[in-house]
């Protein structure tokens, strides 16, 4: 029996293809976008702006005290009452989206603070603007410890896209969802659905220990 | 938007809401022991000796850790049957979330046994003392310390899993939130409602370890 | 060149700089020593506006720094300052430390900065070391590297916070010697220091600090040999006694 499963599951492979590619895509977009918005937010979580270091940590608190799921059904069965109707595959971008922008905020953030308040001072006292103290001394050496989270971060981005599958996008975690309603064998389905995800996942978290271990070698 | 906001619906749900809640915070709870004890295990294996028991274990935790936690789920949900298994929804839903979250407490409390200086070890073996009397005395309780704010963490995350669970069918926070997007049509009150709720274990369990932080590290400091 | 007038500033509870009345000339050296929590630091560290002042007037080359709407990037272009724990920025060469605010705020071209800097690490004994990155030297280089990125701005005077305490006692010379030169080319300069025997070659006066007040001041021999005040004796006697 299962070995008809399994020539059914092999010809649906395309199938599968095609969702890994939706789930790269997904995860691509968001990424791209929310360590754009992440970085920017970021930057301005330290600075010394009561309001907005206020407004960002109630807003980084509240998408972190909350589940993705809920933040996803928020956007795709909410936000019409407000008149804004979203497709599945952009309500997933926006909600990934924002996901990814408030973890990356908190990474960046404490990423510039760990850099020694005295390469502040001395870029400050030679009459560097802020904008040129970030860009030239306090960024470069932040960035050595917001690498390697990022990485990481960027691992828990593509796991979590697997949850806009709940509202019809077809990536590969749908794909495997429809597919086992064909095909119920949940162990081999899902096996290879996990298999899909651990090629791309696996190597990234190596990437991301690998850039642990070496920023860590780099400092004095 | 705001005008319209049913609370009368959602009083009037309040009951069901506090059953959901609960039936979370269950979810979690046992989910967390679970993970415990699995992810004690794990570590134990990854920890000793034996090249095979260590490999065994590491090939469990690049696994959870590297496929979303959904397809886990999906995983024992589609799959037990398939292999005769007949439990409930909670119960697969457990098992996943055990699994799925002892692999990070694996980690976790390899982080913290590795972080103990060497020379502590040094110090206990010039004593004499066995294996297990060194891991009772001198490093579990150090472990313990630096332990505790990232095992918090998790928790907050296994508290954020749980949610997964409503679409296995699970009767739960989030389901709350989906029956009254269903039944009622106010996706609005209902998931605003979960949210709410979802928040109030957030915060407690962030207090908490800001908490434990700050009595920690006066043991630290010596 | 620089006033102090009626200046006091509180951390909190802590009333770290009590009524400070001090004027440094153009070209003057002035030394400034005392026991740690003196607010010698805290002193040095308002001429550039690191710290602010709370009440009174500090007046830096014509500038007012007392007041928020002073645009303190202008007036730090003329200021040079030279951290106890150096600050080097790790992720450039000596030259790139020295050449990178030249380039930023003057904005001069690379060419000019590049000669402007080498030349200036020739002069504090350095001019084979542009590529070096802050890792690859000692502490006395490091300081002396930021000694030069400080003077590479042309700056009309120079702020040293206890330049020398952080290093090896074999490598403190090395950096005396650069900034005896300077003093000798007449640069205006507030030192706080330990060094007495810099102070007593070339500081023009000598000031000291104790729980935020400047007790006394003189030029070195008067300073040195006939201390008006019993504290300075108390002071003079514990650090000239090794």
């Amino acid at each position: 029996m299962w070995k008809n499963y399994l020539t059914r599951l092999v010809q649906s492979l395309p199938f599968f293809i095609t969702g890994l590619w939706m789930t790269i895509a997904v995860s691509a977009i968001s990424l791209a976008a929310g360590t754009l918005i992440g970085f920017f937010l970021g930057i301005l979580r330290t600075r010394p702006n009561r309001l907005f270091r206020y407004l960002i940590g109630a807003w980084v608190d509240v998408i972190r005290g909350t589940p993705f799921l809920v933040q996803i059904f928020i956007v795709f069965f909410i936000l019409p009452e407000f008149g804004i109707h979203l497709d599945a595959f952009p309500a997933a971008i926006l909600a990934l989206t924002n996901l990814g922008a408030c973890f990356i905020c908190e990474i960046v953030a404490a990423g510039i603070r760990s850099v020694p308040w005295g390469q502040k001072e001395a870029a400050s006292s030679s009459g560097l603007t802020e904008w040129q103290q970030l860009r030239y001394v306090v960024m470069p050496q932040a960035m050595r410890t917001i690498l390697p989270p990022l990485v990481g971060q960027y691992v828990l981005l593509i796991k979590d896209s697997s949850v806009v599958s709940v509202i019809g996008v077809t990536d590969v975690t749908r794909v495997g969802w429809l597919t086992v309603q064909r095909i119920p064998h949940g162990l081999m389905v899902f096996g290879l659905v996990g298999l899909l995800y651990f090629i791309i996942c696996y190597p990234l978290i190596r990437l991301s220990n690998l850039l642990e271990k070496k920023m860590a070698k780099g400092t004095r | 938007m705001l005008e319209t906001f049913n609370f009368r619906v959602i009083f009037e749900y309040m009951p069901f809401f506090l059953k959901c809640f609960t039936a979370t915070l269950w979810l979690s709870g046992v989910g967390l022991v679970g993970a415990l004890a699995v992810g004690t295990l794990a570590c134990a294996m990854r920890i000793s000796g034996s090249k095979l028991l260590s490999t065994a274990a590491g090939v469990y935790i690049e696994s959870i850790r590297s496929t979303p936690l959904l397809v886990q789920i999906y995983f024992f949900y589609f799959g037990l049957p398939s292999l005769g298994i007949m439990v409930t929804e909670e119960i697969t839903g457990v098992v996943a979330l055990s699994l799925n979250s002892g692999a990070y407490i694996a980690e976790i409390l390899r982080a913290g046994v590795q972080s103990i200086p060497f020379g502590q070890i040094e110090a206990s073996l010039s004593s004499g003392l066995s294996y297990f009397q060194r891991m009772r005395y001198i490093v579990f309780p150090q472990a313990l310390g630096v332990t505790i704010p990232p095992m918090l963490g998790q928790a907050i995350v296994l508290v954020k899993d749980s949610a997964l669970l409503s679409l296995i069918a699970v009767t739960e926070l989030t389901r709350a939130g989906q029956i009254m997007n269903s039944e009622r049509f106010m996706p609005a009150e209902g998931f605003f409602t979960s949210a709410v709720f979802y928040l109030v274990i957030y915060f407690m369990l962030k207090s908490l370890a800001g908490w434990s932080e700050k009595r920690l590290i006066f043991r630290e400091s010596r | 060149m620089i006033r102090f007038k009626n200046v006091h500033k509180w951390f909190g509870k802590i009333h770290v700089l009590n009524d400070i009345q001090l004027e440094v000339g153009a070209g003057e050296v002035l030394v400034v020593c005392g026991p740690s929590g003196s607010g010698k630091s805290t002193l040095i560290r308002c001429i550039n506006r690191l710290e602010p002042i709370q009440k009174g007037e500090l007046i830096v080359d014509g500038m007012e720094v007392h007041d928020h709407k002073t645009n303190m990037r202008k007036l730090r272009a003329e200021i040079g300052f030279v951290f106890q724990q150096f600050n080097l920025y790790p992720h450039m060469t000596a030259l790139e430390n020295v050449t990178l605010a030249p380039m930023k705020v003057r904005k001069i071209s690379k060419k000019e900065a590049i000669s402007a800097g080498m030349e200036v690490m020739e002069k504090v004994g350095l001019g084979d070391k542009i590529d070096a990155y802050p890792a690859q030297l000692s502490g006395g280089q490091q300081q002396r590297v930021a000694i030069a990125r400080g003077l590479c701005m042309r700056p009309r005077i120079m702020l040293f916070d206890e330049p020398t305490s952080a290093l090896d006692p074999e490598m403190i010379n090395e950096v005396l010697e650069v900034m005896k030169a300077l003093a000798r080319e007449g640069m205006t300069m507030v030192v706080v220091t330990h060094e007495m025997g810099f102070a007593k070659e070339v500081a023009h006066r000598v000031a000291i600090m104790d729980v935020g007040q400047v007790i006394e001041i003189a030029p070195p021999h008067e300073f040195f040999s006939n201390p008006k005040s019993e504290r300075t004796r108390l002071f003079l006697s514990k650090i000239l006694s090794h």
